[in-house]
């Protein structure tokens, strides 16, 4: 088990794609380890301190780590566990393991997610599950679990997998949407424009489009796609 | 000064075919061995490598508005990093490049001059600015007028004069190269949803036709002998059973003549040879194509050549645009450039195993192999048909036939039954091909000094490391387009600027600009223009670019 603690406060952004591949590395390896610091490339150790315990492959990140992109991108197994609020493309491209956030995660989180699981324990912000843009396919295996609430965006063009929010959502849900499962606890705004195929269910209200139809399933559409999604309460 | 020594240098336009001998370079130009002092030279050693002039392309989408679109609704494009900032500027992009990549790219690969397609007149300053941030390449642009309503205007009032002094203001105002016309009347009738489906039929709104549109125009622009012909973009581009449409814009060119160049250059003609009703049944119509450009002695074309991969379709015929997002689901952006024209742009990727895609691909080859090779410039309309970094790939397959056997075991089979390209035998000698992608465009576009290694040219100047006399063409076709994808050396106006496929020095080329205006009294269309102004956006005093603003200028003169 590697822990890994910011040394101070980040003027500027960090760019860390630390996966738990790191945690079977030396400490002095694991230093090494190259990260952007704002335009510059500089080594992980000068930005934080890195200890280790034991040889499980995880990785604890102790500290605010809410200025820290991109942590555990295109990660295969192991774990990540974040003690606090984490920046931007968390768990991007991602094929397994498992990332838990105990506070918030920021934008894009889980983008193009491939397998595995993201728990976040606070909320999410804008733009859960979905696809780079100008890519036509978003998230497309896995789970990702929000205890809080999370922005708009949530589930773009996503194509499999499993995206639950146990609180409110913001608008345009489901988006270009044509496969897999959005579970939303509270309510939300807009959902399902463009929307292919897949479901979206949620406990509270919601927004409908024009252009679905009422059926016994739900709200199938969109109409406009000749789409046959499902948006439903449950 | 630089003295190229003892390459094997190929030179269609001075019948020069893989003679061995020495180039001497002063001033930019190629100079007699008289003229310098050898002590003083850089040398080149060439031996046994290839001296070409500088490859042309005659037919990109380079700068302006159409590339700036696609790039931004293609983020994904940009995620290709080529370059980072150091001696040189930091470049990105896949197919569509940013507009260092594309200087950069083109001189990596031994090309020193590209010539923006269409740009409408209204956007020129945007066009230039870009132009002005391509290194290293010469560059040209070419307006596009076949559906402006002030031309439509001209037309209508059959007034030849008065048309001639609308091109020399216009081209002269956005410093542009020549006349090109993109799907006359079409779109113009997009502006109401439509199109034109032949060339008889009428333009909504104006007492005009396709056929009236080319043939004026062509007729003006004989008449002012601006250095290039028009330019053509047929009607009907994308749908099956159009072969026909541009044969009979081919036919359009009969009866005119010039002693220096063609009457009518048809442009990415790959697009526009389609037989067939529908997707289903369309086939090659490309023999047809051939046959009759082949018969006439005042048109060229260009291949526009589609190659597998990754590809961005922009061009002004916006009717066009949008059936093909109909057709393929992809995103699309449309453009109406006020009262001149429109665009739109459409990402599409050209698959191996798509048989339309396969057809495209046989067209474009089928062209170049066809027709003659004093008639048919090689381009692959950038980024339409694929990038301008595998003119190589096509240079290799039109010299090789066995290697063309190997590529058309790994497409689609549809080919087999809807195109000659199995049954083509010819094999183009490296003489025809370094003619189509250097002195054939320079003739097309009327440039003199361009396209060839005679004294007194631009020392503009490519060397490949292959020995045209000791390989095999037709075997040896992997090492061949190696050889072409990266140039030994580059040399723009006498600086080397890469090598071996590195960049060594950053040079600005000359942008190229026709004037016409002391041929014909533009003030006698000036009160037509200025009354059109009330449907523009901006001022007749902000229309157009002002010489001053360009970098490095290069005007022609036409007297």
């Amino acid at each position: 088990m590697l822990i890994i603690k910011p040394k101070k406060y980040f003027e500027v952004c960090v760019e860390a794609e630390i996966t738990p591949d790191l945690a079977l590395k030396k400490v002095e390896e694991v230093k090494k380890f190259k990260v952007f610091y704002g335009n510059k490339i500089v080594e992980l150790g000068e930005l934080f301190e890195i200890s280790k315990e034991g040889e499980d492959k995880k990785i604890v990140l102790g500290g605010d780590f809410s200025r820290v992109k991109w942590v555990g991108t295109r990660m295969v197994d192991g774990e990540i566990l974040v003690k606090g609020s984490i920046g931007t493309n968390c768990g991007a491209f991602m094929r397994g393991g498992r990332i838990i956030i105990e506070k918030d995660a920021d934008d894009w989180l889980g983008t193009e997610m491939a397998g595995g699981e993201i728990i976040v324990k606070g909320n999410a912000k804008n733009l859960v599950g979905c696809a780079y843009y100008g890519d036509a396919v978003g998230m497309s295996a896995g789970k990702i679990l929000i205890e809080g609430n999370a922005g708009n965006y949530v589930g773009d063009k996503m194509s499999g997998g499993e995206i639950i929010i146990k609180g409110n959502a913001g608008d345009f849900i489901g988006m270009e949407m044509r496969g897999g499962v959005i579970e939303i606890h509270g309510s939300c705004g807009f959902v399902g424009g463009d929307m292919r195929g897949g479901e979206i269910r949620i406990k509270g209200s919601f927004e409908v489009l024009p252009t679905f139809k009422k059926t016994e399933k739900g709200w199938v559409g969109d109409v406009n796609v000749k789409g046959e999604g499902v948006v439903k309460n449950f | 000064m630089l003295w190229i020594k003892n390459g094997v240098v190929v030179d269609p336009k001075n019948r020069i075919n893989a003679e061995k001998m020495d180039l001497f370079v002063k001033d930019g130009k190629i100079v007699e061995e008289s003229k310098v002092k050898k002590g003083d030279c850089k040398v080149i050693d060439a031996s046994g490598k290839l001296v070409v002039a500088g490859g042309i392309d005659m037919h990109a989408h380079i700068a302006g508005g159409k590339i700036n679109t696609g790039r931004v609704m293609r983020p994904e494009e940009m995620r290709v990093v080529r370059n980072i900032a150091g001696k040189f500027r930091a470049t990105v992009g896949r197919v569509l490049l940013t507009a260092p990549a594309i200087g950069y790219e083109y001189a990596k690969m031994g090309y020193t001059m590209s010539f923006e397609a269409a740009t409408p007149p209204i956007t020129s300053p945007h066009t230039h600015e870009e132009l002005d941030a391509i290194p290293i390449i010469d560059k040209g642009a070419l307006p596009v007028f076949g559906n402006w309503h002030l031309v439509f205007k001209c037309i209508e009032e059959k007034n030849l004069e008065k048309l001639k002094s609308l091109i020399a203001w216009t081209i002269e105002r956005s410093k542009g190269f020549g006349v090109k016309i993109v799907n006359p009347g079409g779109v113009e009738a997009w502006m109401y949803g439509g199109n034109v489906k032949g060339l008889d039929e009428q333009v909504p709104g104006f007492a005009v036709t396709p056929r009236e549109i080319i043939t004026w125009l062509m007729r003006a622009n004989e008449e002012l002998n601006l250095p290039h012909s028009i330019h053509l973009h047929c009607n009907n581009l994308g749908i099956p059973g159009n072969y026909q449409t541009t044969i009979e814009s081919i036919k359009l060119a009969n009866g005119l003549k010039n002693e220096k160049r063609q009457i009518l250059h048809v442009t990415h003609v790959q697009f526009n040879s389609y037989a067939g009703n529908s997707w289903r049944d369309v086939a090659s119509g490309a023999a047809e194509i051939a046959k009759i450009v082949n018969s006439m002695d005042n048109v060229t074309i260009d291949m526009g050549q589609a190659i597998f991969g990754h590809a961005t379709a922009m061009t002004g015929d916006a009717p066009f645009q949008f059936t093909l997002h109909k057709l393929i689901g992809a995103r699309w952006s449309n453009k109406d450039t006020e009262v001149e024209t429109g665009a739109g742009i459409v990402p599409i990727g050209y698959l191996p195993s798509n048989p339309v895609h396969t057809l495209q691909w046989a067209i474009g080859l089928e062209l170049g192999l066809l027709i003659e090779s004093d008639k048919v410039v090689l381009t692959t309309d950038y980024p339409n048909g694929g990038p301008f970094t595998e003119y190589p790939y096509v240079m290799a397959m039109l010299m090789s036939k066995k290697m063309r056997e190997g590529e058309l075991k790994r497409v689609h089979q549809y080919v087999q039954k809807a195109t000659t390209l199995p049954s083509i035998e010819t094999e183009k000698t490296l003489y025809e091909v370094i003619h189509m992608t250097r002195s054939l465009p320079a003739r097309v576009m009327g440039l003199d000094k361009k396209g060839h290694l005679g004294i007194g040219a631009d020392a503009d100047i490519a060397i490949y490391d292959l020995n045209p006399l000791t390989t095999d063409f037709s075997n040896e076709f992997d090492r061949v387009y190696k050889a072409f994808k990266v140039s030994e050396f580059t040399i723009k106006d006498g600086d080397v600027v890469a090598k071996k496929g590195e960049l060594v020095k950053e040079v600005f080329g000359k942008t190229f600009w026709v004037d016409a205006s002391k041929k014909v009294d533009v003030e006698a269309v000036i009160p037509d223009v200025k009354s059109y102004f009330d449907f523009y956006t901006v001022q007749f005093s902000n229309y157009g670019v002002d010489e001053r603003w360009l970098k490095k200028s290069k005007r022609i003169e036409v007297i």
